[in-house]
């Protein structure tokens, strides 16, 4: 029998090294590897790359929050986006999914419209609408909205989806992405870890072979 | 630590990273509106061609969606364009044949480099010292068409002129058109690995004034004398898979390779016997065997055995085996290239290789010359140095590294009134211009080859962009025709676009006749000794640079994966060094990595020894490619430059530099420095037998 009192500082000790070895992880994460001929870059005057980010590929995140965040699979259901989008107007409106996001059945991504598919409809449809008319100012300035992504795969996981297959395969979209005519934004409806696409495959009788969906 | 401490500290973890979140610059991040219109996340191949070197090979270019940082009227974000995102061989094309070498897969480099300048640019400080403030398009191009009108309205076209490389192309074609329809002399051309006395050999032998190729494929017997034809000689790619094709596609019969130098190059490496010769001499062994294979050659009784075996240092008898060896295993062939050429007496060894291979010209398993439009008429640097040009326009080239600086092009640089250059990147050329106006990388361009060898039938190419320019740079071509029609007097006779020239047939030119086999009955140029800059008791070491299998000529260092290739005979990367051979060295007491000082009459540098069993002990020699004063952040002050010690001495017959002409002296002037000598691992494993069996030296 250990003493209680000998446990107890185990115990502490235990505590103590636990936030050290995270700190001990971020710090190396965060850190460039280097080779050892590579240069290295005191010199403040060299640009590292247009947007301060290491020219060379790295494991290293772009910050130390990233770097948490994909630690402890941290994923928000709300993202913050540049433009108050709503799903639910267009689809009450008629619209269908693949209207916008075109190469969904054609390819792995369903594609985020860019502000030239909007001005389809959106040069004749509700223009005198503010938001509309935000938009239309940033198409003639030859800007893009900058979406924040809402799904997607850290890529430790080295998951590769492909869009097309499930479309094919007739997988509802919001069998994935929730019902979008509730949403304005679009929201993680679904929390898309392992199981999910697993149990999904097997009630579909579609391959859970490693190499489906890993590389 | 109790529970609450340890919840505090994660609270304050937790909000530090928060904090640091929200300072993520991705946000901030202008992002435009995607001008290609592609099914994301599939891979398009499309075609292009190597820029790298003279060979031309045809590349495909794997092209997908993705963010790209760029500039769009004047201001910089992102936009999601198709990128090119890997090269490789493209298996339709005769040279390349579906292959690509280190250097060609690193080309895409190029177009993301991030010290590739991404617009017009303005010297700003002196000259040299590498300072430019940003202009706009219109403004450079007033600038330039102003300067070219100066010298229009003073009539005096002559004193413009242009500088670029060596490229068989409808570009140089087109560059050479615009400076005549300027009243212009012929474009300058420089590069410093220059074959040009092996194709005046060729010219004079067989008619035709360029490169052959080897039909290594179906060959029986190859010996090559110097020529490093699977690494950085002519068209490495066409060669390596042909000499694949050799070793494999004979069925039980193994094809024998000789190489005969004075340092075991990757290609020697590959050879079934290596033949140590002494540098300048290898002609000798070529006729060597070429009096004894055919009786009949001319001065073949000068050339007999008995008479070379002391000059070459090959014995007797290994000649007389040699000569065996070529008669009897047909078709067997030569080769020639790099070093032996670079001597005094390049024209004597070229020549001397040509006799020994008169009877293989464009028979199978010999020398092929395909067809070719005539070349562009070009001058030499040294001429365009004496005539004092008053504008020079400067295309991709870099002398101010590139040749010895006895020749002091620098300062005759700094003498001229008005510098353009059209490269990607600052250089120690490009540092010293007026104006650099950029060009696009060539995956966002037009681009064409038409490879005077490595194939067995013609292979002009011409291929569209891959993908849409990243930055405000102008294709250099079309910037010419649109500067020529903004002159006071506009220039007449230019298509409207490099893309409407490349799509019209070539005029004018006639094609150089078929090569002549056999020819080559006349007898030799007359040996003369290869003479060497520094006396042999004071510089006891030939010296001898070589094209860096990365780096080449210095072109390519700076592209970060080729500074990290391990060279394939030392595995040294991201630095110079100084190969002497492993036992000479050990007898001065110079150790791996130890600090050499290799001086010659015209200066000195300083790099760690490689010690290297597979060099000459009479010879050290040094890869070319690292020691830039100006040339982006992984190339700049990494190493040291040997050209730059280089005696200017020419072959007479070219006025091409030979660069195998410096004899030198080393001595360690220090123990290893830290970092100073990278070695990916192991070491040069081969001991060729440097003494032919006599084993009394070394």
């Amino acid at each position: 029998m250990v003493p209680a009192s000998r446990e107890g500082k185990r115990k502490k000790a235990a505590f103590l090294l636990l936030p050290l070895a995270a700190a001990l992880f971020f710090v190396t994460a965060a850190c460039t590897l280097t080779s050892p001929g590579r240069p290295q870059w005191n010199d403040s005057s060299v640009p590292r790359s247009r947007w301060g980010t290491d020219p060379v590929f790295t494991p290293a995140r772009a910050s130390f929050g990233q770097a948490l965040r994909e630690f402890i699979g941290s994923r928000p259901t709300e993202v913050a986006q540049p433009f108050d989008f709503s799903h639910q107007i267009h689809l009450s409106k008629g619209a269908t999914c693949t209207d916008c996001h075109t190469s969904v059945e054609q390819g792995p991504r369903a594609t985020i419209p860019s502000v030239n598919t909007c001005m389809i409809c959106h040069s004749q449809i509700a223009t005198d609408r503010p938001l509309i008319q935000q938009m239309t100012a940033m198409a003639e300035k030859g800007v893009d909205f900058n979406w924040n992504r809402v799904y997607a795969y850290f890529p430790e996981s080295h998951v590769r989806f492909e869009h097309a297959p499930h479309i094919r395969a007739k997988v509802e979209c919001s069998t994935c992405h929730g019902n979008q005519a509730e949403q304005t934004v679009a929201r993680r409806a679904v929390n898309m870890d392992m199981g999910f696409c697993v149990n999904c495959h097997k009630q579909k009788q579609a391959s859970n072979d490693c190499l489906t969906c890993h590389y | 630590m109790d529970r609450r401490n340890f919840i505090k500290l994660t609270a304050i973890t937790g909000t530090s990273a928060a904090l640091t979140a929200c300072g993520n610059p991705e946000n901030q991040i202008i992002r435009f509106i995607p001008e290609d219109d592609l099914v994301q996340g599939v891979a398009t191949w499309k075609p292009s061609i190597c820029p790298l070197c003279n060979a031309g090979c045809g590349v495909i270019a794997r092209v997908m969606e993705g963010d790209a940082e760029v500039f769009r009227n004047g201001q910089a974000g992102v936009v999601r364009m198709g990128l090119a995102k890997k090269l490789e061989g493209n298996p339709e094309d005769a040279i390349s044949q579906g292959k690509l070498c280190a250097r060609g897969q690193a080309a895409i480099q190029i177009t993301y480099h991030p010290d590739r300048l991404d617009k017009p640019k303005k010297r700003s400080g002196e000259r040299g010292s590498g300072q430019f403030v940003d202009i706009t398009w219109e403004e450079a191009i007033k600038e330039l068409t102003g300067k070219l009108n100066e010298l229009a309205a003073a009539n005096d076209h002559a004193s413009l002129a242009f500088l670029a490389k060596p490229r068989r192309g409808r570009r140089l074609e087109l560059i050479a058109q615009w400076l005549l329809s300027y009243g212009a002399k012929p474009p300058v051309t420089y590069e410093l690995f220059s074959d040009e006395v092996l194709r005046r050999a060729n010219a004079s032998a067989f008619g035709s004034h360029q490169l052959g190729t080897v039909d290594l494929e179906n060959a029986r017997y190859v010996i090559s004398f110097g020529a490093d034809f699977l690494g950085t000689w002519n068209s490495a790619v066409a060669q390596s898979v042909a000499y694949g094709r050799m070793r494999q596609g004979h069925g039980n019969v193994r094809p024998k390779f000789v190489h005969v130098d004075a340092r075991l190059t990757q290609t020697a490496a590959n050879a079934d016997e290596f033949v140590a010769c002494k540098p300048g001499t290898e002609g000798l062994l070529a006729l060597a065997i070429a009096a004894l294979v055919d009786k009949t050659t001319a001065s073949a009784a000068d050339y007999a055995p008995d008479k070379v075996a002391d000059k070459t240092g090959v014995p007797v008898a290994k000649i007389e085996r040699l000569a065996r060896e070529f008669a009897a295993n047909g078709p067997a062939v030569a080769i020639i290239g790099g070093a032996p050429l670079a001597h005094t007496n390049g024209a004597f060894h070229a020549h001397a290789v040509n006799t020994l291979n008169r009877t293989a010209v464009n028979k199978s398993g010999g020398v092929l010359f395909i067809p070719q439009g005539a070349p562009v008429a070009t001058r030499s640097l040294k001429e365009m140095i004496d005539t004092a040009p008053k504008v020079l326009l400067i295309d991709d080239v870099n002398p101010v590294y590139g040749s010895p600086s006895a020749w002091k092009v620098a300062d005759a640089l700094k003498r001229v009134p008005f510098i353009v250059s059209f490269g990607s990147f600052i250089d120690e050329t490009s540092a010293l211009a007026d104006l650099i106006l950029p060009d696009h990388s060539f995956l966002e361009s037009w681009v064409d080859a038409a490879p005077e060898s490595g194939s067995l039938k013609a292979a002009p190419s011409k291929f569209g962009p891959v993908m849409r320019p990243l930055y405000d740079t102008r294709s250099t071509p079309d910037l010419l025709l649109e500067v020529s029609r903004g002159l006071a007097k506009p220039l007449t006779g230019l298509p409207n676009t490099f893309e409407e020239y490349l799509n019209t047939e070539r005029r004018g030119g006639t094609s150089v006749p078929p090569a002549r086999a056999g020819a080559s009955k006349e007898a030799p140029l007359p040996y003369a000794d290869p003479v060497f800059d520094g006396d042999v008791s004071q510089y006891p070491y030939h010296f001898m640079p070589y094209a860096s299998q990365g780096l080449y000529d210095g072109s390519l260092a700076h592209l970060p994966w080729l500074q990290e290739m391990p060279d394939p005979m030392t595995s040294g990367m991201w630095c110079s060094w100084v190969e002497i051979n492993e036992k000479k060295a050990r007898e001065l007491g110079i150790e791996q990595g130890d600090l050499i000082e290799v001086t010659s009459t015209q200066g000195s540098v300083r790099a760690p020894a490689f010690l290297n069993p597979g060099i000459s002990p009479e010879a050290v020699a040094m890869p070319v490619g690292q020691g830039h004063t100006n040339f982006t952040r992984y190339a700049s002050n990494r190493g040291v430059n040997p050209i730059s010690i280089l005696a200017p001495t020419t072959i007479a017959e070219t006025g091409t530099l030979a660069w195998s002409a410096t004899r030198v002296k080393i001595a360690r002037v220090g123990g290893p420095e830290t970092d100073s000598l990278i070695l990916f691992g192991g070491a040069t494993r081969e001991r060729p037998d440097w003494t032919h069996g006599r084993g009394d030296e070394h």
